[in-house]
């Protein structure tokens, strides 16, 4: 029952899609005042929408496995929470999520921008429509979530376990909500565009749209990393995946194009800058999508999925990013007069500097991504790009990244000069000196790692010093800056200090090294709800002649038959200790992973603290000096 | 001069993108979504129709013969429209078809294969479904063929004429 | 002839244009360097050279072939027509069965013998990772 209001109140908001369309481009043509009927038309298709979202989700719930999703991705004797989140844990559902943000944001930007020009409001409607039907009939005759099944079996086949975890069931939601969130940027910078708008006043409000969307992506993110990291048990939160690619290249995109908004917003130059931006970070999160749900990339994590669908999101992809070049190119009249009143030293400057970096960073991702996918179709080899590409084409270039960024909030607007700056020069030396204190003990390149690792000092420094000295100037961009110099400190020190020891282990066994003894005292064997669980208990001894018990699990799920790894972490305010095991088939072997990992707990906070700014920056009334 | 040579470099360039992007999707058939890729076969027993005895999958899948574990009942419409197609697989002589009977009255199902004849070597009885649930089948009609214990194919549906010529092929 | 504003802007679009080759000269230098090929075990006998490049092996895990010995983990990788022997220390993922398919990364000490730095895995039980599913389609 839940499934055939789901499935009919889908047609109907398709229905409002043309009824909006048709009175959007009336009203364009004949008034001057925004007709009341398009906003309504806009809410009662979301409400179609949100009522289909909630019939799956209700039929989750019941269990109703005459629907063909349910019955994929559920089954009986899952626990509620990941009922309810399995709706969207799935390729269909999560399209309808994907709808249900698309339409959401919409009506909150028609809400919200009541005082914008009438034309540049419908404009974006239109625009936003495109997708919206895009999305409408991709969902129908691609991926319904509410196909039939007669007759109703009567129990499913279950969610794959490893998707069966708190930060998972919200890790989708978060990081659609950034997804989407540009969309409205994309129909935006197009309208304003068509309507040779892109001025500061346009700036100032897209600016709070970027904000959200980034904030959300950011968390999204994080919590993605998070998963990773104690869920797959490989001992990392980064894995330079496709997958986790797709979704860090529309980060890059937006955090510039937010960076470009804020000079926007004080003279009206990088106006191309801003719109290219607009259009990439939209297209780069649909062809996430498409990336991702198409199986074309041979990712670690893969999702079920067919090549059908891979030719519509296609399709879609490239009609979109023609339209936007269409409009690009022939609407567009830039205003070329002011580009080069650019003074050498200048905050502008500074952006624009980064601004390159950022692109450098997201070709070399973008590259790395597709590679593989051109060269198989040019000359059928199969090969995977590894993270050292990543790392030899990234790290190098972050620290004239990082001096950039802590030297370029401190210039001034229009025109800058060096004086009463001589705090810069002297906090460049005390990092350089610390670094090298920390460095010099350790066996590993003494160069590369100093100049790194004082590079994100000196970010740090500074950023502390502006928290004592302008208190609450700046503040927004402090915190981020300060997350982003605590982020790359933690990693940098998260991979020198790491140390594992891997090892195959009897029960009763001991193993030893010079930092660590391990234990493994014996195995217990458990029943969870919907899983049997193999317990592993380790004494563990480490350098400091500290002791510590670590209990990780092996699950063997029942529906589908899968068995995950469960780490055991112990967290703790410095350094986490993480251990796995897993059985070696046939043998009486466990395969033990121990890892200390410093400053884990470091890295989230940290990326948390970046998206803090983000808030704070948009609850801010002032502008930024 | 300029003006024009980007954009259509740029068009350009965005369709060669998509064009290879489109070749790569073409040769993505490596996913499987077949979810019983060479899969083992589920161990259960059934009950035999129209006997009163129970066998057990050992005892049903013997040798190196193809069998088509077909899923079927009386209520069922599109299961006469596969029908004919069973009618010509029971000519072929290493494979064996074995019908399984799902949710049905015993009488029901007499009188479909009196009316329709009997493409089976062998009928199970599926009373409750659950023998289906445990092959991970969606519905009826719904056909698994199985070599050396193994699922080799899956049809969710009724069997087509394309179907059958697949069949045929792989069992030659 | 040429305003200095004119001159001073080539020498702007002159120096993106020579920066831009540089990067894209160094990308593809890093990604002719970094790039991991993947061959089955046939195409690995069928080599004239062994190289010190990182490569991948798929194929399926040989049944009764998986053996521990204290630190190593010691298994086969066929597709059915060629073999190869791997040795590997590390982490084993959770679906690494007999009888599944495996992509194992490392390093080639000869024909038959395989030293594996990763074994990948994958999140879905049936799933068969393109390059293997390739391979064996091949034969």
């Amino acid at each position: 029952m839940p499934s055939l209001i789901g499935s009919y109140s889908l047609l109907f908001g398709l229905g409002c899609s043309f009824l909006i369309i048709f009175f959007s481009i009336k009203n364009f043509k004949n008034s001057n005042l925004f007709d009341s009927k398009i906003l309504s038309f806009s809410l009662l298709q979301l409400l179609f929408v949100v009522i289909s979202f909630f019939g799956l989700i209700l039929s989750f719930v019941i269990s109703d496995f005459s629907n063909e999703t349910v019955f994929n991705h559920s089954h009986t004797t899952k626990p509620l929470f990941y009922k309810i989140s399995g709706a969207w844990g799935n390729h269909e559902g999560s399209l309808l999520l994907w709808l249900l943000v698309l339409t959401l944001f919409i009506s909150i930007f028609l809400l919200n921008t009541k005082n914008q020009l009438k034309d540049y409001r419908i404009l974006t409607l239109l625009f936003q429509q495109v997708i919206i039907i895009g999305f409408f009939i991709f969902i129908i005759k691609t991926s319904n979530p509410f196909n039939y099944i007669y007759p109703e079996p009567k129990e499913g086949l279950g969610l794959n376990p490893i998707l069966q975890d708190p930060a998972l069931a919200i890790h989708p939601p978060i990081l659609y909500l950034g997804y989407v969130g540009s969309s409205i940027i994309f129909s935006s910078a197009l309208a304003a565009m068509t309507l040779n708008w892109v001025s500061k006043e346009w700036a100032k409000h897209i600016k709070k749209w970027i904000l959200v969307s980034w904030i959300f992506l950011t968390l999204g993110i994080l919590l993605g990393s998070i998963w990773a990291y104690y869920e797959l048990g490989w001992g990392g939160f980064w894995f330079w995946d496709p997958v986790e690619n797709v979704s860090l290249m529309p980060w890059i995109a937006l955090t510039t194009l937010f960076h470009c908004v804020l000079v926007l917003e004080k003279k009206p130059i990088l106006t191309s800058w801003v719109i290219i931006l607009s259009i990439t970070t939209f297209t780069l999160s649909m062809c996430g999508t498409f990336l991702v749900r198409s199986g074309i990339l041979n990712s670690v994590h893969t999702f079920a999925n067919d090549p059908e669908r891979g030719v519509f999101i296609l399709i879609f992809l490239f009609s979109l990013i023609f339209l936007a070049l269409f409009i690009f190119f022939f609407f567009y009249k830039p205003d070329n007069v002011k580009i080069n009143s650019f003074f050498w030293l200048s905050k502008e400057t500074a952006i624009l500097v980064n601004n390159w970096f950022m692109m450098y960073f997201l070709s070399v991702i973008l590259i790395g991504t597709i590679y593989p996918i051109f060269l198989d179709v040019i000359s059928s080899e199969k090969i995977s790009v590894g993270p050292p590409f990543y790392h030899k084409l990234i790290i190098p270039f972050l620290i004239p990244f990082l001096l950039a960024m802590a030297i370029g909030p401190k210039l001034n607007w229009i025109k800058s000069d060096l004086r009463n700056k001589f705090y810069l020069f002297s906090f460049l030396i005390i990092s350089l000196i610390l670094s090298s204190l920390i460095i010099i003990n350790l066996k590993i390149d003494f160069l590369v790692n100093t100049i790194l690792i004082s590079s994100g000092f000196y970010l740090f420094f500074i950023t502390t010093r502006d928290f004592f000295v302008h208190k609450f100037q700046n503040l927004a961009q402090n915190i981020s800056h300060f997350g982003f110099s605590l982020f790359i400190l933690s990693v940098l020190f998260n991979n020198i200090f790491s140390s594992e020891i891997i090892t195959n282990l009897k029960v009763g066994e001991t193993f030893k090294s010079k930092d660590v003894i391990i234990f493994f005292e014996k195995v217990t064997k458990k029943k969870g709800q919907n899983y049997e669980t193999i317990i592993g208990k380790f004494n563990i001894v480490d350098s400091e002649n500290i002791k510590q018990t670590l209990i990780p699990e092996l699950r063997i799920y029942n529906q589908p038959n899968i068995v995950t790894s469960e780490a055991d972490i112990k967290i703790n305010l410095l350094s986490d200790k993480f251990m796995t095991m897993n059985l070696v088939q046939n043998q009486n072997y466990f395969n033990i992973r121990y890892q200390h990992k410093p400053f884990m707990i470091w890295i989230w906070a940290s990326v948390s603290i970046i998206s803090f700014g983000g808030l704070i920056s948009l609850f801010k009334k002032k502008h930024e000096v | 001069m300029k003006f024009k040579i980007i954009p259509i470099l740029s068009i350009l360039f965005f369709f060669i993108v998509f064009a290879i992007f489109f070749k790569a999707l073409q040769k993505t058939s490596f996913y499987t979504p077949n979810i019983n890729f060479e899969k083992e076969i589920p161990s259960f027993s059934a009950k035999i129709f129209k006997m009163d005895i129970e066998k057990n999958s050992e005892e049903i899948f013997i040798g190196n013969q193809f069998y088509l574990i077909n899923v079927w009942a009386s209520w069922c419409v599109p299961c006469r429209e596969e029908h004919n197609f069973l009618m010509k697989l029971k000519e072929q002589k290493n494979l064996k078809i074995i019908g399984l009977n799902y949710k049905d009255k015993e009488k029901n199902a007499s009188n479909f294969l009196r009316e329709l004849k009997n493409p089976y070597d062998q009928i199970l009885i599926d009373e409750n479904g659950t023998i289906a649930i445990e092959w991970g089948a969606y519905g009826v009609p719904e056909s698994f063929l199985i070599h050396k214990r193994k699922i080799i194919k899956k049809i969710i549906g009724p069997i087509n004429e394309n179907l059958y010529s697949e069949i045929e092929g792989i069992i030659q | 002839m040429y305003g200095r504003k004119v001159k001073l802007r080539f020498l702007f679009i002159l120096l993106i244009i020579l920066i831009l080759i540089l990067t894209t000269f160094l990308i593809l230098k890093s990604l002719e360097e970094n790039v991991v090929f993947f061959q089955s075990p046939s195409e690995i006998k069928a080599l004239t050279e062994i190289k010190k490049k990182k490569i991948r092996v798929g194929g399926m895990v040989k049944k009764d072939s998986i053996s521990v010995v204290s630190k190593e983990v010691k298994f086969i990788i066929t597709d059915f027509k060629n073999e190869i022997n791997v040795v590997y220390s590390g982490v084993i993922p959770n679906l690494f069965e007999e009888g599944k398919g495996v992509v194992a990364e490392g390093y080639l000490k000869d024909k038959n013998y395989f030293l594996a730095t990763k074994i990948l895995a994958k999140h879905d039980e049936n799933y068969m990772p393109p390059e293997v599913k390739a391979a064996m389609e091949e034969k």
